[in-house]
């Protein structure tokens, strides 16, 4: 499988690329929005801000989400997983809008949420052999509120929220799978098989 | 189960070689990065900071390919700090496969340029080195490793790094840097107590007991610790087995 990891730009890709080809894919960090268009597959990492994400990302707005919600397989990381929404309180403008919610500031006293945390998940095929009780990477001040059934995995972090969705071969972790040892590798193992059983 | 208390062996790197010294001063050499950072990955440490502690700027392209060469096997996220001199140099220092970078003398001197980066490359990256030393009944703020008094109010720094943006304190009590004579535990929970984002409590640690106290007693978001690990002390899991004896939720292990 071949995926397209997006390049914001600002900071660290090589440990979602790394991170990917342990699982056996085939890694491409673009910079030009415009070379997810013809991708097989699309990775957005999580890293940096809402709005300079989709600044990015505007040019090409329509025909992106078009390619996204037409099945191109795509996950989302963190930041990755917010833009996948409709909007966010952390900027103003609209995100790609592949899945239908938006995104709030968490509510805790302490933020952001930094360090590992429990991820429940229900069966779904995203945490396949992902051991029961694994707990997961977050570094994150907001989160998703999606506006339909699509969480597969809830954290407790001040308050209740999804920490994974996923719709088909669209899927959003909150958390950093890349940063988030064993679990970790063998979800995003998981979402390229998702990948390859969708085609 | 809340957010789990963090482990985080600290790699002090000079020259490419992970060192260990007492207040600042007499280093010796214990091992090479890579190398350290995989085996803590594998006993169960929560992250890794990697700092350069003799900076140069000539050094930044040494310290580069260092920091390369650590991330190549990490899954677990890596913070690296010393010598971070400007937004330049965090983007650098994050394209090399840190995922968080320190900054300490660099945010006292141009405090703008902890919102800089926050806003370019988000809090969750941004980590603020405090390096304090008591000063009667309060703590004084420290430059240019641990050399230079600012003149500065820690309590005061932490909440305004917070206001700026910072994700994160590393906080270092000066005092009890290299004693193996506990953590700083009132400088902690002060300093926990007066902000709002995660800390990160370093120096002093000598003993398993005194990480288990800077995080209960301390009220630390995660403990730093160098020496207790590099001289084959303790493990990473031998420090978490205590913990979870103590009912302080730490981040089990799984095995692939």
């Amino acid at each position: 499988m071949k995926v397209s990891v997006m390049d914001y730009g600002v900071g660290n890709l090589h440990s979602i690329a790394k991170g990917l080809e342990r699982a056996g894919a085939t890694v491409e960090v673009v910079s030009d929005p415009a070379l997810l268009l013809g991708s097989e597959s699309i990775v957005f990492p999580g890293v940096g801000a809402f709005g300079a994400a989709m600044d990015i990302l505007r040019p090409i707005l329509p025909e992106l989400n078009k390619h996204i919600v037409d099945g191109t397989p795509t996950m989302g990381v963190c930041l990755g997983m917010q833009i996948l929404f409709e909007r966010s309180e952390e900027s103003p403008g609209v995100g790609l809008s592949a899945f239908r919610g938006e995104v709030k500031k968490l509510k805790s006293r302490r933020i952001p949420q930094m360090g590992w945390n429990d991820v429940v998940p229900e069966a779904d095929p995203l945490f396949e052999g992902v051991p029961r009780g694994a707990q997961f990477y977050f570094a994150n001040s907001y989160v998703c509120h999606p506006e339909e059934d699509v969480a597969v995995a809830k954290t407790e972090y001040g308050e209740s929220f999804p920490s994974a969705v996923r719709k088909g071969a669209l899927c959003g972790v909150q958390f950093h799978p890349e940063k988030s040892g064993p679990p970790g590798l063998r979800l995003l193992a998981n979402f390229l098989r998702i990948a390859e059983e969708s085609k | 189960m809340p957010l789990t208390k963090r482990i985080i062996p600290c790699l002090d790197v000079r020259d490419g070689t992970v060192v260990k010294g007492v207040c600042f001063k007499n280093l010796q050499s214990v091992g090479d990065p890579p190398t350290l950072a995989v085996a803590y990955q594998e006993q169960g440490a929560d992250e890794i900071v990697f700092l350069d502690v003799k900076a140069t700027v000539a050094g930044a392209a040494t310290l580069r390919s260092a920091v390369k060469k650590t991330a190549e096997n990490l899954f677990i996220p890596l913070t690296v700090g010393g010598g971070t001199r400007s937004f330049e140099d965090v983007r650098e220092t994050l394209k090399a496969g840190a995922d968080k970078v320190s900054v300490n003398t660099a945010a006292v001197e141009n405090p703008e340029m902890i919102t800089e980066c926050a806003d370019a490359f988000g809090s969750q990256c941004v980590v603020v080195a405090i390096d304090a030393k008591r000063d009667n009944d309060s703590w004084e703020v420290y430059t240019y490793s641990g050399t230079r008094p600012t003149g500065r109010d820690a309590v005061e720094w932490a909440k305004e790094v917070c206001d700026r943006g910072a994700g994160e304190i590393l906080l270092t009590s000066m005092d009890a840097d290299g004693t193996k004579a506990g953590y700083d535990i009132e400088l902690t929970r002060t300093i926990v107590r007066a902000t709002n984002v995660p800390v990160i409590a370093s120096g002093g640690c000598g003993t398993i007991e005194h990480i288990v106290e800077v995080l209960t007693r301390g009220e630390a978001d995660a403990a730093l610790a160098a020496s207790i690990f590099h001289y084959g002390q303790h493990t990473v899991a031998d420090v978490k087995e205590a913990l979870r004896a103590k009912g302080v939720p730490v981040r089990e292990s799984v095995a692939e």
